[in-house]
C-alpha cells in the first residue's frame, strides 16, 4: 500500500462511514463521551485496516510508510471526526514502546492502544518538575526483580481513563540529574496508584494528579536501559513534535475554514486573517517536510522545536482571530458553536506550555541549532 | 526538478560570481554560469537557489529581469531589462491610451545599461521598447547598492506589443518567489553576523550569547527564517516543472509576504544583538537591513499582500490550497 492508494481508499471509506463517526458536540458533552467516541473511531478504523498501516507488523501493524499515519489523523481531523489532542497521544506513546519495550511487551500492548481498547498516559511532569525534567523525584527502588515506585506526577493528561502509563522515575541518587532516570511502563490498576482529576481552565478534566504509594512494577516493564530514561524521553519528544503536530495543523485549518464559512467570519479583519492564513500555510509546509523526513527513516531531533514554535504561534493566531471575530460567541454563546469556540480558544492558550514550553523550545533552538553553547 | 548535485554546483558558481560585486560583473557572471539556460532547462526550481545566494551576498544583478522576461515568453538576456511595478505595488507598469504607451515603474540595476526594456501593460500585453526612449533616473534611496531606477515614459509606440504567453499574474508570481528567496538569503546572512557576534563578544565576563535574552532573539530569527523558507519551498513545489512555469499566484504571494515580514523581524533582533557595532556604517549589517526593506517593496509589499490575501479569503470563504501530503 502506498500513500496514494491509502488516501483514495481511506477517503472513500470515510465518505461512506463518516456519518457513524461524527462526535458529539455541545456544552452538555462530557469528556467521558468524548473518550468513548475516540475509542469507537480507533476501533472502526483499526478493524477496517486504516489504523494499522504505517505501524510495524511486529506490533500488529500492516507496515508501510508512516505518511499513512500522518494522513489518517489529517483526514479524520479535516472532517472534524476527532480532536487531535486526545487522538494523537498514540503518535507519542506507541513509537516509544516500539523502540524501548521488550519486543513481546510491545507486541502485546501496542495493538490495544491502536484499536482503542486502551488509553495510555504520559507521566513526566511533577509538582516541582516542569520544564526541568531532569530534576524529577518520583522514586523507583529495585526490590528483587521488581521496582517499587513512590512519588507524585501532575498534569498527566487522561490519567483517569488510562490503563497504562509511560512513567519517568528517579532510580539514581537525587543529584544524578538526567543520568539517574528510568522509564517504566506501568499498569494504572496497580495497587497504590491514586488518580485525582484536575479541572482545567477550559472546562474539561483534561489532566490529573497521580500518586504512587509503594507501587510494585515488574522489572520487565522497564523501557530502555536502567538509568537510561533520559534517552527514552528525548526520543519521545520529537515524535510529539512531528505527526501529532501535523494532525493538529489539519485540525486548525479545518476550524479556520469553519470560521470563514460561518456568520462570524464576516467580521474577520482581512489583515489579521491574511496573516493567520500565511502562518498556517508556513506551518503546513514545514510539518509536511518533517513528515517526509520521518518517513524516510531520518532520526528526528532538535529541529522539530521549530515545528513546535510555528504550530503554537499559528494556533494562538487562529484563536486570537476567533476571539476577535466571534467575540460575543466566545464570551457569551451558550449554543454548541459558541461553547465550542470558547473551549477551544481557552485550550489554545496551552499551546505554548505543554510538550515543552515556548521558552524551552527557544532554549533548544539556541543551543542545538544555533550552537550558542550552554546557557547560564 | 533540479538534482542536488547540480544545485550545489550552481550555488557554488553563483556564490563566486556574486563575490566579485557590481551589477555589471554580476550580470557577466550570470552569463558565465548560464543562468538563462538553467532557467529554461530546470524551470522554477533554480529560482530559490540563485536568489538566495544573491540575497546572502548582498549582490545586485539583472536575474529578476531575466526571470520575468522569460516568464512572458520574451527572450531574456543582458541587453533586456524589465520594468517592475512602482514601489509597494503589483500593478502592471504600462498603459495604452489612443495607441500611445505610457510607462511608470521601477528598474533594477540592469536598466541603465540595457538597450531594451519589457513593459507589461494593463491589457496583459508585453511591449519591448528602447531604453533610450525612457526617462531613467537612478534612485539611491534606502539601498543604494541595489541600484534601483525610476522609469517613466510617455507617447511610446505600442504597436509591437503582443499578448504575453504566460500571463502577468504568473510572471508576477515567479518574481515574488525570487524576491522571497532573496530576502530569506539576506535574513540568513543577518543571522550569521549576529550569531558570530554573540559567540565572540564578551560582557560581564562571558559571551553575550550565554544571555538568554540574546539567545531567544536569535532563536526567534531562525524560526522566522525557517518558516518563510518552508512556505517558499512549498510554493515552488506547487509550480509545475514546465517552462515557462505555471506558478500558482496565491502561494507565491504568501511566500513573499512571509519573507518580507519575517526579514524585518530578523533585522530587528539581529540589530539589537549587534548593538553599537551593528549601527556603524563599517559593519555589513546595515547593507542587509537596507536590502530587505527595499526588496519588500518590489512586486507587492508584505502589508499589501497580507491584506489582499485576507480579502480574497473572505470572498471565497476558503483557505488557500496547500500541497497535499
Ligand atoms: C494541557 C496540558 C496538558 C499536559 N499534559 C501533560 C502530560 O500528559 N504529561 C506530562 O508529564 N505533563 C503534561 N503537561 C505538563 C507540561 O509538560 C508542563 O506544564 C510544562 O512542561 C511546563 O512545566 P510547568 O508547568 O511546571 O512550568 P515551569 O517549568 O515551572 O515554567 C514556568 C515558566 O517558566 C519558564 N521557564 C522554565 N524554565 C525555563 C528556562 N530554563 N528558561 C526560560 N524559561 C523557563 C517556562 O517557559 C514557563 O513560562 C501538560 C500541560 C498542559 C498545560
Amino acid at each position: 500500500m502506498d500513500l496514494q492508494e491509502f488516501r483514495a481508499g481511506l477517503d472513500g471509506w470515510l465518505d461512506e462511514h463518516g456519518p457513524e463517526l461524527v462526535p458529539p458536540h455541545g456544552p452538555g458533552v462530557t469528556l467521558d463521551a468524548e473518550m468513548e467516541h475516540l475509542s469507537k473511531v480507533k476501533r472502526l478504523t483499526y478493524e477496517a485496516g486504516w489504523m494499522r498501516w504505517g505501524w510495524p507488523e511486529r506490533v500488529g501493524g500492516l507496515g508501510g510508510s508512516t505518511l499513512m499515519r500522518a494522513y489518517l489523523g489529517e483526514a479524520l481531523a479535516s472532517r472534524d471526526l476527532i480532536e487531535p489532542g486526545i487522538y494523537s497521544m498514540t503518535e507519542v506513546l506507541a513509537p516509544t514502546m516500539i523502540e524501548f519495550a521488550r519486543p513481546a511487551l510491545a507486541a502485546e500492548m501496542v495493538p490495544r492502544l491502536l484499536r482503542g481498547d486502551e488509553t495510555w498516559c504520559q507521566g513526566f511532569s511533577e509538582p516541582s518538575t516542569g520544564s526541568n525534567l531532569g530534576s524529577l523525584a518520583c522514586r523507583a527502588r529495585p526490590d528483587g526483580d521488581d521496582w517499587v515506585v513512590s512519588g507524585q506526577k501532575v498534569w498527566t493528561s487522561l490519567a483517569q481513563y488510562a490503563d497504562r502509563c509511560v512513567l519517568l522515575t528517579r532510580t539514581g541518587s537525587p543529584e544524578s540529574g538526567h543520568r539517574g532516570i528510568t522509564a517504566l511502563f506501568v499498569d494504572m490498576d496497580s495497587p497504590g496508584i491514586t488518580v485525582r482529576p484536575i479541572q482545567a481552565m477550559h472546562g474539561r478534566d483534561e489532566f490529573c494528579e497521580v500518586f504512587f504509594d509503594e507501587v510494585r512494577v515488574p522489572g520487565d516493564r522497564t523501557l530502555g536501559e536502567v538509568d537510561g530514561g533520559w534517552a527514552v524521553a528525548m526520543d519521545l519528544l520529537p515524535y510529539e513534535r512531528s505527526t501529532s503536530l501535523w494532525h493538529r495543523g489539519a485540525f486548525l485549518r479545518q476550524r479556520l475554514e469553519h470560521l470563514l464559512a460561518s456568520p462570524p467570519g464576516e467580521a474577520l479583519d482581512p489583515a489579521d486573517l491574511g496573516e493567520a492564513a500565511q502562518l498556517a500555510f508556513a506551518f503546513h509546509a514545514r510539518s509536511r517536510a518533517t513528515q517526509y523526513r520521518m518517513a524516510g527513516g531520518e532520526r528526528l531531533g532538535p529541529e522539530t522545536s521549530v515545528d513546535k514554535v510555528l504550530l503554537a504561534t499559528t494556533e494562538q493566531a487562529v484563536y486570537d482571530l476567533v476571539a476577535d471575530a466571534a467575540a460575543a460567541d466566545v464570551a457569551l454563546g451558550d449554543d454548541p458553536d459558541g461553547a465550542r469556540w470558547r473551549t477551544e480558544f481557552l485550550y489554545s492558550r496551552a499551546a505554548t506550555i505543554y510538550g515543552g514550553s515556548a521558552e524551552i523550545q527557544r532554549n533548544i533552538i539556541a543551543r542545538r541549532l544555533l550552537d550558542l553553547g550552554v546557557d547560564r | 526538478m533540479i538534482d542536488a548535485e547540480t544545485a550545489e554546483l550552481l550555488a557554488h558558481s553563483l556564490r563566486r560570481a556574486f563575490e566579485k560585486g557590481g551589477a555589471a560583473s554580476a550580470d557577466a557572471a550570470l552569463d558565465e554560469v548560464g543562468w538563462c539556460e538553467a532557467l529554461a532547462a530546470e524551470g522554477i526550481s533554480v529560482v530559490p537557489l540563485l536568489f538566495a545566494e544573491q540575497g546572502a551576498a548582498n549582490a545586485a544583478s539583472g536575474a529578476l529581469d531575466d526571470l520575468m522576461t522569460a516568464m512572458l515568453g520574451v527572450p531574456p538576456g543582458r541587453g533586456t531589462a524589465f520594468v517592475l511595478p512602482e514601489f509597494g505595488g503589483g500593478v502592471m507598469p504600462g498603459s495604452v491610451r489612443n495607441g500611445d504607451l505610457a510607462v511608470r515603474g521601477l528598474g533594477t540595476a540592469r536598466m541603465a545599461a540595457a538597450e531594451h526594456a519589457v513593459v507589461v501593460t494593463e491589457e496583459h500585453r508585453a511591449a519591448v521598447v528602447e531604453t533610450a526612449s525612457l526617462r531613467i533616473r537612478p534612485v539611491e534611496g534606502i539601498d543604494p547598492r541595489l541600484g534601483l531606477a525610476k522609469v517613466e515614459g510617455a507617447g511610446l509606440p505600442a504597436a509591437g506589443a503582443r499578448a504575453t504567453d504566460a500571463g502577468w499574474t504568473e510572471a508576477l508570481a515567479a518574481g515574488r518567489l525570487a524576491l522571497a528567496s532573496e530576502a530569506a538569503g539576506a535574513s540568513r546572512t543577518m543571522l550569521r553576523l549576529a550569531r558570530e557576534h554573540a559567540v565572540t563578544r564578551v560582557q560581564f565576563g562571558r559571551p553575550i550569547g550565554s544571555f538568554q535574552a540574546v539567545r531567544h532573539r536569535l532563536a526567534e530569527c531562525l524560526v522566522a527564517i525557517e518558516g518563510a523558507e518552508a512556505a517558499l519551498a512549498a510554493a515552488v513545489e506547487m509550480a509545475d516543472g514546465e517552462w515557462p512555469a505555471r506558478v500558482p499566484p496565491v502561494p507565491a504571494a504568501i511566500a513573499k509576504a512571509l519573507a518580507g515580514r519575517h526579514a524585518r523581524t530578523v533585522a530587528r533582533h539581529c540589530q539589537q544583538v549587534l548593538a553599537g557595532v551593528g549601527f556603524t556604517d563599517e559593519h555589513d549589517f546595515h547593507h542587509h537591513f537596507r536590502r530587505v526593506l527595499a526588496l519588500d517593496g518590489l512586486l507587492g509589499d508584505a502589508r499589501t499582500l497580507t491584506r489582499e490575501l485576507g480579502a480574497e479569503l473572505l470572498r471565497t470563504r476558503r483557505l488557500p490550497a496547500v500541497p497535499p501530503l
